[in-house]
C-alpha cells in the first residue's frame, strides 16, 4: 500500500483568492481570544505565524486582511476539493480541517507511476492555484506527518520512506502533550527513538494507546479508513473578499466554478440543461436563480453567456458576498434533453420547486414573493416581500402589531383637503436615525369629506401626506 | 402650573438610561420642574450624583427605585411599580429591599419575589404602578394586581400614567381610567424617563441594542418607537396631561422628603470601652503608641503636633475612624502580617504613635504640615497595605468583627473606555467585528498629540463620513457611562447600624464577598468614610526576609531593628543596582538612579515619584536633576512659591504641589483646586480638564510666570490626571524602598529568598531573580527531593547562608505533594524512588514533575534514565480493552542516553522556568554562535560611540508613554543585562524580529550616560531557531 497525503496549509485563503486577486497579507482567525489558524505565504514572510494572536499579527502587518474561520465552512472547502480530486483517484478520505488522503498505490498503473500521479496533481493543484504540500507514505499517518512538515518531494521507495518518518522530530509527530512532555524528558527527539524502544515496554511506561498510534504510523496496526463518497449532484461555491455590488463583479469569480462544472460534466460524460444559482447578501435573505439552457449543454462558455445575459436583464437586489452554482440534473450526452431520466424521484414538492423556478425564470427574481412582517417601527419597513423558501428568521407576533391600515401606499401622497373628522390621538413615530431613512412623524387617522378613512401624517417639517386607507 | 418628575432612569440603569445623573438634574432645573426622581431600578447607584448636582438647585431630588417582581400574586399580572422614598426610614426600607432583591441573585442582576415585598416593612414608600397593557394581561388580573399592590402599600398607590405617543396609548389610556375607577385610586403624570433631551435617542437605542446583543438595525420592536421619553418642557406635559394628573404630581413631590445629605456616617462605637468617650480613648491609646515609639521621652515638637492633630481629630469627629483602622493594624499586628499606612492623614504623629504608619515625625518633619485639611470638607485619606499573601485574613477578621451585616466593600463603577465603547458601538451599527478590531489596533493609544478619534479617521478606515460622524458622536457620547459595579480593591464601609439602610448591598463576582452601590466618588461627596485594605507583594517579601534573620540571628529581627540612612545602601542605589527593591526595580527607575543619585531617605519620596507621567510629561525631571546637580541655580519667583517648592529645589515633583501651585501661581481658590483635584482622578474615565486650563495659563501670565512654565505645569497636571502620585503615598513607599534595599545590601540571601517565596509579584521572574542573586555572590543550590522544602530556604550557618530552591519552583508539582514530601522525610533521607513513593503515596504526576525537574538526582545520575524508571511503575488501568495484560510485560534493559548539557538547560527551564547550570548564552558563545558579540559585562568597559554586537534572551520589550515611538528590549546573556534602544524607524522596517525574536542579535553602537549604558539598535537579527525549546518568558508592553 502507498498512501498520497495533501495538505493545505491556507485552504480557505486559496478559496477567497480564487475569486479576488487581493495584493494584501491575508489570515485566517478563530475562537473568540482570535488566534491567527491560516496565513498566507505574504503575511507569513512578514512574521505572522499559525497560531499568533490576532493582536500580534496586527502589530507585525497592520493592513492584514481578516477572514474568519469557521469549521462548517472550512469542511465545505475541502469537500469541494476533493470533488474535483475524485476525478483523478477513487479512494478518498476527508482530514478535515485541511488534509486529504488518497490510497495511490492502486493508482500506480493508471499513471505509469507514482512520480507521474504526483506531477498530475501537481499541476492540478496549479491550475487551481492551491498550495498543498504532498507527501507519500506507506501507512496514511507517516504520509500525513510527513506531508504537514512542508513541501516534499515524491518518494515511493520503502526504505527511504522509513527513514523518513523516523527521522520526524517528535515535537511534529502529533502526540498527546502529555505523552510529548514525557518523551522530552526521557531524552528522545525523533520518531525514530521511539521506534526503537521495546514495544511492550513502551505501553507499559507511557500507554497502551500510545503503542497503538506509533504502531499505525508504522503499518504494526491496522487503520482502517473511510472513504469519501461524493455527492450526486454538482455544487460549488466562492466567497468574495469583498461585496459585489455590480452583476459585471460576478463573472470573474464565476470562471473557475464554471470550469470546474465543465471538467465535472466532461468527467461524467453527461450534459445538463438547468443551473442553480445562489447569491448570498449580508442581511438579507440569498436570491435564488434558475437558469435553463436551450438545450443539453456542457461547455462552461455557454453558461457563461447564459448567465451574463441573465444578470444584465436583472439587477442585484443587493451587494453579494457569496455565490454558489448547484447541478442537480444531468442528462446522458445521447438522450434527448428535457425528460427527467435521473435525478431524485419527482414529488410535489419538486413539482411546486419547478413551478416557481419556471415563473421566476420567466419573470425574473423577486417578481414572486409573499409578505412577511419585520421588526421595525418605520411602516414602510414594518413588513417585506420575501421570497418563497420557508424563513428561518423568527417572525413578529401578528397580535402585537400596532394598529396599521391593510392598504399602505407605496409613497406617501400630500394631503389635499382638511379632513372632515379626527378619529384618533397622534402617534409619533421617530426611528431609522441609523440608516439614513429617518422617520419622524404625528400619524392620526382621520376621516376625509369623500368618506374614507385615511392614515394621515404630519412630518417633522409641517407637510401633511396620506399614507394609507383603512377598510 | 408646576410639574415633578417622579419616573426617571439614569444610566445607572446600565445600559438602559441615556443620561447621566447630573445631566437630568440639569436639564430639570432648566425647565423648572418642581422636583425630580432618580429611579433607576432596583438601585439607588445614581442618587450620589443627581443630589451633587442638584444641591444648589431649587429642584428637590426625590429617592426612588423601579422594580419588576418575578412572579406573580395569584391569579393577577406581575406587578411592576415604583417606590419613593418619603423619609431616612423610607428610604432605609427602599434600601434594605434593594439588597433582599440583590443578594438573591447573581452580580448585576436581582431577583424579588411577590412574597418578599410582602415581609418587608416599606410603610414609609409610596407606590406607583405601571399597570399592564392589554397585550400583557386581561382586566381581572390587572385588577388582581392592583389589589395586592393595595394591600401592601395601603393608601399609598398610584397609578402611573404616561404619554410617549406610541402605538396602543389609547387603549392603555382607557385600561388606566378603568383601572383607576375600579380602585379609586389616583392618577398621576409620569414621563418614563429615559433620557434628559430628546437628541439622545439614538444613543439610547445603541444602548438597548448593546443590552439585547443585536444592532440597532436588527433589534427592531426592542427599540422604542421614538424619543419621548426625556424631560419634556411643562407647556408639552400640560397639553398631553388633565390637569389634575400633573397637580398629583406635586402632591406626591410634597410628601418626599428625604435628602441623601442628611445621611450621616454612624461609625461604630463598638471599639470604645463602656465610660469612655472616643476622644479621651484615642487619646489614651496615642499616649500608649508615645511610650512605645519613644521610649526616652517624646520630643517636644511631636508633643505639640500631636496635640494639635488630636484637637483637629475630635473637633471632625474622626475619632471613630482613627479608632477603626488601629483595630484593624493592631489585629494584623498580633497576626504577624506586616502593614504600612499611606496618604495625607496616614502620616501623622498621631499615627506613628497608633502603629498605622512607620514614617517617622522627627526624621521628616516636612510631611506633617498636611494632615486634615479643615477648610476643604474632606474625610481623611488612609490607605494601609498588607502583605499580599495574608489580606484576606485581615477582610475575614473586619467580617467576623463588625459582621457582613455592617461591613461591604465599596463599589468601583466599570465605565466605557475608548476601547469598550468602540466595540459596543461599533457593534451595535453592525460594523464587522474584525473590522473593529482592527480599528482598535491601529489606534496609538499613547499618542496623546493627535486623538485616537483623529487616529481612525487618518487610517481611513471607514469612507461614509455621514456613518463615520455618528460613529464618533455616539462614541464619545457613550464614554464614561457606567456599564457596571465592580468590588474596589479593598476599600470597606463600616456602619454602626445594618448597613443595608444606608446603602444596598450587592453580591460582587467573588462569592462571600458583597459591594454597597457606591464607589469611592460618592462616598466622599456625601461625607462618608472607607477604610482601604490593600495588598501589597513587597510587604510578604520584607517579613518572610525578616523572619530568615530572626532564624538565623537566633533572636528577633525587625523592623526597627534596620539601621536608618546607612550610606552603603545609597551607595548600592546610586549605582543603579535595584532588582528587587520595592518600586525602584523597573528599567526606567534603575536609569534614574544614578542620575538622581538618592543620598537620604527624602531623595527616595522623589525618586519614587519621579519616573511617573505627571513630571515626565510635564518636563519636569531634567530641571530637577541640573538642580540637584548644581548645574542650574535654584530660584523662586516669590515666597509663596518657595514655600510649595522649596523641598523640591523649585521644580513641581508632586500631585499636592501641582496643586498649590495653582492656588498660589495662579489664583486658583480654594474651591478651585479642589474641583481641579477631583478632575485630576476622575480625568482617566470622563473628566475633562481643558476647562481648566485657560484660567491655570490666565492666572500664571498675570502674576508674572512665564508661558513656558505655565504650559509645562499644565502639562504636569493632565500627566498626573488617572496617574496621580501624591507625596503622601511616596513618602510611605520611600520607607519600603529603604527597607527592601537594606536587607539586598545586608542580607542578600534572606533578601532574594523571601523575594522568591512571594512570588509572582514585582517585576523580575524567578529566573532573573536568581541570577541576580548568584551576581551578589549568593550561592544557590537546587531542588532537591532530600534537601528541599515547599517554599525556599536558607541553608548552614551564619552569614555564608546557601539559598536552597524550593518545590513551588516545580511546574505540575502540587502544593499538598510537597509538603507531604517533607513530612515524611526520614532523618537520612528518601533512598530510592520506590521508597519515596511508598512512603509518602505521591501521585506519579506528581513524581513525573519532580524527576522531569531534576530533583531525583540522589537516586540516578542519568536523569533520563531515572524518569524511565519512573515510569516503570505498574499501573492497573488503562489496557486497550481486549489485550491481556501480559502482552506487556517484559524486562528488556532499555538504556537511555545520558542527557546533554544543552538537554538538561532546556529540561531545567520546561520544569523551573530557571536553570542553574550555565546559561544558554554562555553554551551558544562556546558553540561559536556568537562570534563578535559582547557580552553584558564587556559593555561595561566598552567605550561610548563605537559600533558593537550584543546577543541575548529577550526578557522584556517596553514602549514607554513618555518616549514616543522608542522601544526598549532587555537582553539577558550569562553575565548580566543589556539595554538595547530601538528608535521608530529601526522598529518599523524590522518589525518582525523586533516583535518575535526569543534570542535577539542587535548590531548598534553603544551610547552612555554616566554609569548607564544602552545599544543604539541598528540591525536587528532574530537567533530564535538556535534555542527552539527554550521556554523563557518576556515581560511585553506591560
Amino acid at each position: 500500500m502507498l498512501w498520497l497525503y495533501l495538505h493545505f496549509p491556507h485552504l480557505l485563503l486559496d478559496h477567497l483568492r480564487r475569486a479576488f486577486e487581493e495584493p494584501a497579507a491575508m489570515v485566517v482567525v478563530s475562537g473568540p481570544q482570535p488566534l491567527v489558524a491560516q496565513v498566507c505565504p505574504l503575511a507569513q514572510q512578514q512574521g505572522v505565524q499559525v497560531g499568533m494572536r490576532l493582536k500580534t499579527a496586527l502589530t507585525l502587518v497592520p493592513d492584514l486582511a481578516i477572514h474568519p474561520g469557521d469549521t462548517a465552512r472550512t469542511e465545505a472547502v475541502l469537500a469541494q476539493q476533493a470533488q474535483w480530486l475524485y476525478r483523478y483517484a477513487a479512494q478518498i478520505v476527508l482530514q478535515p480541517p485541511d488534509g486529504l488522503l488518497l490510497e495511490a498505490g492502486s493508482l500506480r498503473r493508471l499513471y505509469g507511476g507514482v512520480p507521474e500521479l504526483w506531477q498530475t496533481l501537481q499541476q492540478a493543484l496549479a491550475e487551481r492555484r492551491l498550495t498543498a504540500w504532498m507527501a507519500t507514505g506507506l501507512t496514511p499517518r507517516a504520509a500525513r506527518l510527513v506531508a504537514r512538515q512542508g513541501p516534499g518531494t515524491c518518494e515511493q521507495e520503502q526504505e527511504r520512506l522509513k527513514a523518513r518518518i523516523a527521522a520526524l522530530p517528535l515535537a511534529a509527530a502529533e502526540l498527546e502533550p502529555r505523552t510529548q512532555e514525557r518523551l522530552t524528558r526521557l531524552g528522545l527527539t525523533r520518531l525514530g527513538e521511539l521506534f526503537q524502544l521495546p514495544a511492550a515496554e513502551l505501553a507499559r511506561r507511557l500507554a497502551p494507546e500510545t503503542l497503538a498510534y506509533v504502531q499505525r504510523i508504522q503499518g504494526q496496526r491496522p487503520d482502517p479508513q473511510a472513504f469519501w463518497q461524493p455527492p450526486h449532484h454538482f455544487h460549488q461555491q466562492v466567497d468574495l473578499v469583498r461585496e459585489a455590488e455590480q452583476a459585471q463583479g460576478l463573472l470573474f469569480p464565476l470562471h473557475p466554478i464554471l470550469a470546474e462544472l465543465e471538467a465535472d460534466l466532461q468527467w461524467r460524460q453527461q450534459d445538463t440543461d438547468s443551473l442553480h444559482l445562489t447569491l448570498s447578501h449580508r442581511d438579507r435573505e440569498a436570491s435564488q436563480l434558475s437558469l435553463r439552457t436551450a438545450g443539453p449543454e456542457h461547455r462552461a462558455g455557454a453558461f457563461g453567456e447564459l448567465i451574463r445575459i441573465r444578470l444584465e436583464q436583472h439587477p442585484l437586489s443587493a451587494p453579494v458576498m457569496a455565490l454558489a452554482l448547484t447541478v442537480r440534473r444531468f442528462l446522458d450526452r445521447d438522450a434527448p434533453g428535457g425528460t427527467d431520466l435521473l435525478g431524485e424521484t419527482p414529488d410535489l414538492r419538486e413539482a411546486w420547486y419547478t413551478l416557481v423556478s419556471r415563473l421566476q425564470a420567466r419573470l425574473g427574481d423577486g417578481a414572486l414573493q409573499r409578505l412577511a412582517p419585520e421588526a421595525d417601527h418605520r411602516p414602510e419597513r414594518a413588513w417585506s416581500g420575501v421570497s418563497l423558501r420557508p424563513r428561518s428568521a423568527p417572525q413578529a407576533e401578528a397580535s402585537q402589531q400596532p394598529l396599521r391600515p391593510l392598504w399602505l401606499l407605496a409613497r406617501p401622497q400630500p394631503l389635499q383637503q382638511a379632513p372632515v373628522a379626527w378619529l384618533s390621538e397622534p402617534e409619533r413615530i421617530d426611528s431609522g436615525w441609523w440608516d439614513g431613512e429617518r422617520v419622524q412623524r404625528d400619524y392620526y387617522i382621520a376621516q376625509l369629506a369623500s368618506g374614507q378613512l385615511a392614515w394621515l401624517f404630519r412630518d417633522v417639517r409641517g407637510g401633511w401626506f396620506i399614507h394609507g386607507w383603512f377598510g | 402650573m408646576d410639574y415633578a418628575e417622579l419616573t426617571c432612569f439614569s444610566n445607572f440603569t446600565f445600559l438602559t438610561g441615556a443620561s447621566h445623573p447630573h445631566e437630568l438634574a440639569e436639564r430639570a432645573t432648566a425647565l423648572g420642574y418642581r422636583a425630580l426622581a432618580i429611579t433607576d431600578e432596583c438601585s439607588v447607584a445614581g442618587i450620589p450624583r443627581a443630589w451633587a448636582a442638584l444641591r444648589d438647585s431649587p429642584v428637590t431630588l426625590i429617592t426612588g427605585s423601579y422594580f419588576v417582581l418575578a412572579d406573580a400574586p395569584e391569579a393577577a399580572a406581575r406587578p411592576r411599580f415604583f417606590l419613593l422614598a418619603q423619609n431616612r426610614t423610607g428610604y432605609g426600607q427602599l434600601c434594605q429591599l434593594i439588597t433582599t432583591g440583590r443578594r438573591q441573585a447573581d452580580k448585576g442582576k436581582y431577583h424579588l419575589p411577590v412574597a418578599d415585598v410582602e415581609d418587608h416593612a416599606l410603610d414609609h414608600c409610596l407606590c406607583l404602578w405601571s399597570p399592564p397593557t392589554a397585550d400583557e394581561a386581561d382586566l381581572e388580573a390587572a385588577l388582581a394586581c392592583g389589589r395586592w399592590l393595595q394591600a401592601c402599600f395601603p393608601g399609598r398607590c398610584w397609578l402611573a400614567a404616561s404619554r410617549t405617543l406610541e402605538a396602543g396609548e389609547a387603549q392603555q389610556l382607557e385600561r388606566t381610567h378603568t383601572l383607576a375607577e375600579r380602585l379609586s385610586w389616583p392618577v398621576v403624570a409620569t414621563g418614563q424617563v429615559h433620557m434628559h433631551a430628546r437628541e439622545c435617542q439614538p444613543l439610547q437605542d445603541v444602548l438597548t441594542a448593546i443590552r439585547h446583543n443585536t444592532s440597532v438595525e436588527h433589534a427592531g420592536s426592542a427599540l422604542f418607537q421614538n424619543g419621548e421619553r426625556y424631560l419634556r418642557p411643562q407647556p408639552v406635559l400640560q397639553r398631553l396631561f388633565p390637569a389634575q394628573w400633573l397637580r398629583e404630581t406635586l402632591n406626591i413631590a410634597e410628601r418626599c422628603c428625604f435628602d441623601p445629605g442628611s445621611l450621616r456616617y454612624e461609625y461604630p462605637s463598638d471599639l470604645v470601652p463602656h465610660g469612655q468617650t472616643p476622644a479621651a480613648y484615642l487619646q489614651h491609646l496615642t499616649a500608649e503608641g508615645e511610650r512605645r515609639r519613644f521610649p526616652n521621652g517624646t520630643p517636644l515638637s511631636v508633643q505639640a503636633l500631636i496635640h494639635k492633630e488630636l484637637a483637629l481629630i475630635s473637633e471632625l469627629h474622626y475619632e471613630h475612624y482613627f479608632l477603626t483602622l488601629h483595630d484593624i493594624v493592631t489585629f494584623a499586628r498580633s497576626r504577624d502580617i506586616l502593614c504600612q499606612g499611606r496618604g495625607s492623614a496616614a502620616n501623622s504623629a498621631v499615627c506613628y504613635c497608633l502603629g498605622i504608619t512607620e514614617v517617622d515625625p522627627t526624621q521628616v518633619e516636612l510631611l506633617f504640615e498636611r494632615f486634615i485639611s479643615k477648610d476643604r470638607d474632606e474625610p481623611p485619606d488612609i490607605d494601609v497595605d498588607f502583605e499580599h499573601e495574608r489580606r484576606e485574613e485581615v477582610i475575614q477578621y473586619i467580617y467576623q468583627r463588625y459582621g457582613r451585616d455592617r461591613a461591604a466593600l465599596a463599589a468601583t463603577v466599570i465605565r466605557y473606555r475608548p476601547r469598550s465603547a468602540i466595540r459596543d458601538v461599533g457593534k451595535a451599527l453592525g460594523f464587522d467585528p474584525a473590522l473593529v478590531e482592527q480599528f482598535l489596533n491601529g489606534i496609538d493609544w499613547r499618542d496623546k498629540n493627535t486623538h485616537w478619534r483623529q487616529q481612525i479617521l487618518d487610517k481611513n478606515l471607514t469612507r461614509n463620513p455621514r456613518i463615520a460622524d455618528q460613529f464618533f458622536t455616539l462614541v464619545g457620547r457613550i464614554m464614561g457611562f457606567p456599564r457596571h459595579l465592580s468590588q474596589h480593591v479593598g476599600g470597606f464601609v463600616i456602619s454602626a447600624g445594618p448597613l443595608s439602610e444606608l446603602v444596598p448591598v450587592e453580591n460582587a463576582a467573588m462569592a462571600e464577598r458583597t459591594v454597597i452601590q457606591w464607589d469611592k466618588d460618592d462616598l466622599e461627596s456625601l461625607g462618608l468614610m472607607k477604610v482601604d485594605v490593600l495588598a501589597l507583594g513587597m510587604l510578604s517579601a520584607i517579613r518572610k526576609a525578616l523572619a530568615l534573620i530572626s532564624q538565623q540571628k537566633g533572636r528577633p529581627f525587625g523592623l526597627p531593628d534596620i539601621e536608618r540612612e546607612d550610606p552603603r545602601v545609597y551607595e548600592m542605589l546610586q549605582a543603579g543596582d535595584s532588582i528587587g527593591v520595592f518600586q525602584v526595580e523597573s528599567r526606567a527607575q534603575m536609569n534614574m538612579l544614578p542620575r538622581l543619585r538618592p543620598e537620604r531617605y527624602y531623595d527616595l519620596v522623589i525618586q519614587v515619584a519621579i519616573v511617573r507621567p505627571g513630571p515626565i510629561q510635564g518636563d519636569m525631571v531634567h530641571p530637577y536633576l541640573k538642580r540637584r546637580a548644581r548645574k542650574e541655580p535654584v530660584t523662586y519667583p516669590n515666597d509663596e512659591v518657595r514655600q510649595v517648592l522649596e523641598r523640591t529645589l523649585g521644580v513641581p515633583i508632586f500631585q499636592e504641589q501641582a496643586i498649590k501651585l495653582a492656588m498660589v501661581a495662579a489664583g486658583f481658590s480654594a474651591g478651585e483646586a479642589d474641583r481641579l483635584r477631583r478632575a485630576m482622578a476622575a480625568w482617566k474615565s470622563d473628566g475633562d480638564l481643558t476647562g481648566f486650563r485657560d484660567k491655570l495659563i490666565q492666572g500664571m501670565l498675570a502674576r508674572g510666570h512665564s508661558e513656558d512654565f505655565a504650559e509645562r505645569l499644565y502639562k504636569q497636571i493632565c500627566g498626573f490626571g488617572g496617574y496621580g502620585f501624591p507625596e503622601s503615598h511616596a513618602a510611605s513607599f520611600a520607607l519600603l524602598v529603604y527597607i527592601s534595599a537594606w536587607l539586598k545590601r545586608h542580607h542578600p540571601a534572606a533578601f532574594y529568598c523571601g523575594l522568591l517565596n512571594s512570588q509572582p509579584m514585582g517585576f523580575y521572574s524567578p529566573s532573573q531573580l536568581v541570577q541576580d542573586a548568584r551576581r551578589h555572590d549568593v550561592a544557590v543550590l537546587p531542588i532537591e527531593v532530600n534537601h528541599s522544602a515547599w517554599d525556599h530556604t536558607l541553608e548552614g550557618p551564619g552569614p555564608e547562608q546557601k539559598l536552597r530552591l524550593g518545590f513551588r519552583l516545580v511546574r505540575g508539582l502540587s502544593r499538598d505533594a510537597g509538603e507531604r514530601l517533607c513530612q515524611h522525610r526520614p532523618d537520612e533521607g528518601y533512598r530510592s524512588a520506590t521508597e519515596l513513593r511508598q512512603r509518602t503515596g505521591l501521585a506519579q504526576r506528581d513524581l513525573e514533575a519532580l524527576a522531569g525537574a531534576g530533583a531525583l538526582a540522589p537516586f540516578s545520575d542519568n536523569r533520563h534514565q531515572a524518569y524511565w524508571q519512573l515510569l516503570g511503575h505498574e499501573r492497573e488501568a488503562g489496557l486497550l480493552l481486549g489485550e491481556a495484560p501480559e502482552e506487556y510485560r517484559s524486562d528488556t534493559l532499555v538504556t537511555l542516553p545520558e542527557p546533554s548539557e544543552g538537554q538538561s538547560i532546556l529540561a531545567d527551564y520546561a520544569s523551573q522556568g530557571l536553570t542553574l547550570q550555565r546559561h544558554p548564552l554562555a553554551l551558544l558563545r562556546e558553540q561559536g554562535h556568537l562570534k563578535h558579540c559582547f557580552n553584558a559585562q564587556q559593555l561595561l568597559a566598552a567605550e561610548p560611540g563605537r559600533p558593537v554586537q550584543v546577543a541575548g534572551l529577550v526578557t522584556g520589550r517596553q514602549r514607554p508613554g513618555s518616549a514616543a515611538g522608542v522601544t526598549f528590549v532587555t537582553l539577558e546573556d550569562e553575565t548580566g543585562n543589556i539595554n538595547v534602544v530601538v528608535w521608530l524607524a529601526t522598529a518599523q522596517r524590522q518589525r518582525k524580529p523586533l516583535l518575535t525574536a526569543r534570542l535577539l542579535h542587535v548590531k548598534g553602537t553603544i551610547e552612555r550616560e554616566g554609569d548607564i549604558i544602552h545599544v543604539m539598535a541598528g540591525k536587528l537579527n532574530d537567533l530564535s531557531h538556535l534555542i527552539e525549546n527554550l521556554n523563557v518568558r518576556s515581560r511585553d508592553f506591560q
